[in-house]
């Protein structure tokens, strides 16, 4: 049995050409209140990279932090003959390891180990909506470029992605200050509409009332992207379910290895049975059908 | 080229680098960053007899060095494993040992027989040691009934069996000394010890299971402890396990007197680590001016009091 047939065992995150390497800082800055932007210079990992995958960082030799932690790729640098060399991912400082990034100078090494995960796949029809919180809109600058033909990633370019007519990009932030990287996002062919909690840029309120006024307007979206906080997930996932509309979602279970080898990252996900089970996030995502997911909190 | 072939009464392997049940889910997670040709033995994860669906989350937390899990066992069962996993991780061209938990020796004499019609297995482990399944029976802490364990399982398989403690006992050199008599050609020292972390704010365990299992790092100092313990006891072939990270942390384990050792949590956040220990061991060993592994294993010299 060869390696891929082995593979072949719905696990469609079991990325067998992943690697680890130890990348190096080749900048960190500020993108928002309290998220940065760090970029690692890895043509390995940088060619590799689809939307919606992630790798897992850890700082080279120390023991504390000890495990990975999982971050989605929000860029790629390519160099003047067009080979990627280098990725950005954006984070928001919140514990132990997003701490120690963003305190790495320029230069400094990075574990780190992947592409990991299914990543996003073409999405249906010809309006897609994205549904972004938190830091949660990173993985959608790689979407949005693949689909807008802007770029291709991956070893072995996937088959270009039909081009949506529309794209609307729904971003929502406590405070304006907490928006990170809107500038990118502002692409011809991208309607982006912003939600800040207090009102300080775009709606007032919540980035999923943003999302109900699209599903309740004439030009419905064919398919939702979505991925922040869990809550605003769950909302997201009903008022999908409720109109009707295909929904994908990122999850950010913690994870330890990012590979499928612990079993710590489960979700529970609905059977063929009608059942459900515990699903390893990692290799079996993080990009699940929002129907498939049982939301623990109820939808 | 030293020989780094390993003897275990009746198991013998192609060096001494194992990866641990757990850590390495069924191997063909980590076909991108380890060599599988390459190593000594791989344990996959522990089967049960039925399905389980594990406990529920947050089953890992990351602690200062270390990590608890309490995974609880989160498997499909004996019947899905053999249909679904023995083969492949037989093809994968390293010795396979498979790892098993029952709640009583029926259970275990059970899945020693099945597992037995697989005579290319290298050998079986038994589980008898994870302090995340309740409703069974501890074998672990108990040295009669890890003794009776044991011997029904040698004589339900001529497969080789090693029996994996638990280090959450008073004295884990008695337990050795029981499972050896009973037949075990090997023992496995150290299972997970049993911890928690507490979010005071909430007034909460942080683990969904309330209590799990410490590894990583932090615990190395206490394997090597009950390595050291077991070995001046008990004559019995042991495999260390309990925070190896590095080529220096092998030695450290075959020095107290383990003839093998087993890489876990660092495969984690390392994967790629237990592939290049055993290039590292090969050159430190030819550096050492040694032929075979067995020159260093058991080689401390503890303090003698005068
Ligand atoms: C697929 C995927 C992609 C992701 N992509 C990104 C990304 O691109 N950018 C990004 O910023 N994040 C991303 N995340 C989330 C990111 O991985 C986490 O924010 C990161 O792991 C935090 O690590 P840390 O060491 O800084 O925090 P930790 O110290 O691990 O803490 C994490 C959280 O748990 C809490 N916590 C920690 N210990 C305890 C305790 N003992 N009791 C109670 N609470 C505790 C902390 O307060 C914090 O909120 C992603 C997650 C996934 C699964
Ligand atoms: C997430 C996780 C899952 C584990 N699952 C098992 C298991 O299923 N069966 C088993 O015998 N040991 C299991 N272990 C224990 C390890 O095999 C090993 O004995 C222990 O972690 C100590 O080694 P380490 O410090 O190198 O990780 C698990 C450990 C971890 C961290
Ligand atoms: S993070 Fe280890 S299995 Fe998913």
């Amino acid at each position: 049995m060869s390696t891929c047939e082995m593979l072949d065992l719905g696990l469609p995150g079991v990325v067998a050409d992943g690697l680890q390497v130890a990348a190096t800082v080749l900048l960190n800055e500020p993108m928002a209140t309290n998220t940065w932007r760090m970029r690692l210079g890895s043509p390995e990992l940088a060619e590799r990279m689809r939307p919606g995958q992630f790798f897992m960082a850890r700082p080279v030799g120390l023991s504390d932090p000890l495990l990975g932690r999982p971050f989605a790729l929000f860029d790629t640098q390519m160099d003047e003959s067009g080979r990627p060399v280098s990725i950005d991912f954006g984070y928001v400082v919140v514990g132990k390891l997003t701490r120690w990034l963003s305190q790495c100078a320029i230069g400094t090494q990075v574990s780190v180990w992947g592409p990991l995960g299914n990543g996003f796949g073409p999405p249906a029809g010809n309006h897609l909506a994205i549904v972004a919180g938190g830091i949660g809109q990173t993985p959608f600058l790689p979407v949005i470029r693949q689909l807008l033909g802007l770029q291709t990633y991956g070893a072995a370019p996937s088959p270009a992605w039909p081009k949506p007519a529309r794209i609307s990009f729904c971003y929502g932030a406590r405070s304006q200050s907490y928006l990170a990287g809107v500038a990118d996002f502002e692409l011809p062919g991208v309607d982006v509409r912003l939600a800040t909690d207090d009102g300080t840029r775009g709606h007032r309120g919540y980035v999923t009332e943003v999302l109900d006024e699209l599903l309740a307007s004439a030009d419905l979206p064919t398919s939702v992207f979505c991925c922040g906080p869990e809550g605003m997930m769950r909302a997201t996932a009903r008022r999908c379910r409720d109109a009707g509309v295909p929904c994908w979602v990122s999850l950010e279970t913690p994870m330890a290895c990012g590979f499928g080898a612990c079993f710590s990252c489960v979700t529970p996900v609905r059977q063929p049975q009608g059942d459900w089970d515990y699903r390893r996030v990692c290799v079996e995502g993080p990009v699940f059908r929002a129907e498939d997911l049982v939301w623990e909190q109820g939808i | 080229m030293p020989d780094l072939s390993v003897q275990l009464n009746r198991l013998r392997l192609p060096n001494p680098i194992l990866v641990a049940s757990g850590t390495f889910g069924y191997a063909r997670e980590m076909v991108a960053y380890a060599d599988f040709r390459q190593l000594g033995g791989i344990i996959p994860k522990t089967v049960t007899p039925q399905p389980r669906p594990g406990n529920p989350t947050p089953r890992t937390v990351e602690t200062a060095g270390g990590m608890l899990n309490s995974i609880g066992l989160d498997n499909d069962g004996l019947e899905t494993f053999i249909a679904k996993h023995v083969q492949p991780l037989l093809s994968l061209g390293a010795p396979i040992i498979a790892n098993v938990a029952g709640k009583n020796t029926d259970e275990f004499v059970a899945m020693a027989r099945r597992l037995d019609e697989f005579p290319q297995l290298a050998a079986l482990e038994l589980n008898i040691s994870c302090p995340n399944v309740s409703g069974g029976v501890d074998y672990g802490t108990d040295p009669g009934m890890a003794a009776e364990v044991v011997s029904a399982v040698r004589g339900a398989t001529s497969l080789p069996v090693i029996a994996k403690l638990t280090p959450n006992v008073t004295s884990v050199p008695l337990i050795a000394k029981a499972v050896a008599d009973a037949g075990a050609d090997a023992v496995s020292l150290v299972n997970t010890i049993q911890g928690m972390a507490i979010d005071w704010r909430r007034r909460k365990p942080v683990l969904g299971n309330g209590l799990g299992g410490l590894s990583g790092p932090a615990i190395k100092p206490v394997a090597l402890r009950i390595v050291w313990q077991v070995a001046q006891a008990v004559s019995v072939p042991i495999i260390g396990v309990g925070g190896i990270q590095s080529i220096d942390d092998v030695m450290e384990f075959l020095v107290a007197g383990a003839t093998a050792v087993q890489v876990g949590t660092a495969n984690f956040y390392n994967p790629t680590l237990a592939t290049n220990l055993v290039g590292e061991l090969a050159v430190l060993l030819t550096e050492l001016g040694c032929d075979r592994v067995a020159d260093v294993v058991g080689t401390l010299e503890f303090p003698v009091r005068r």
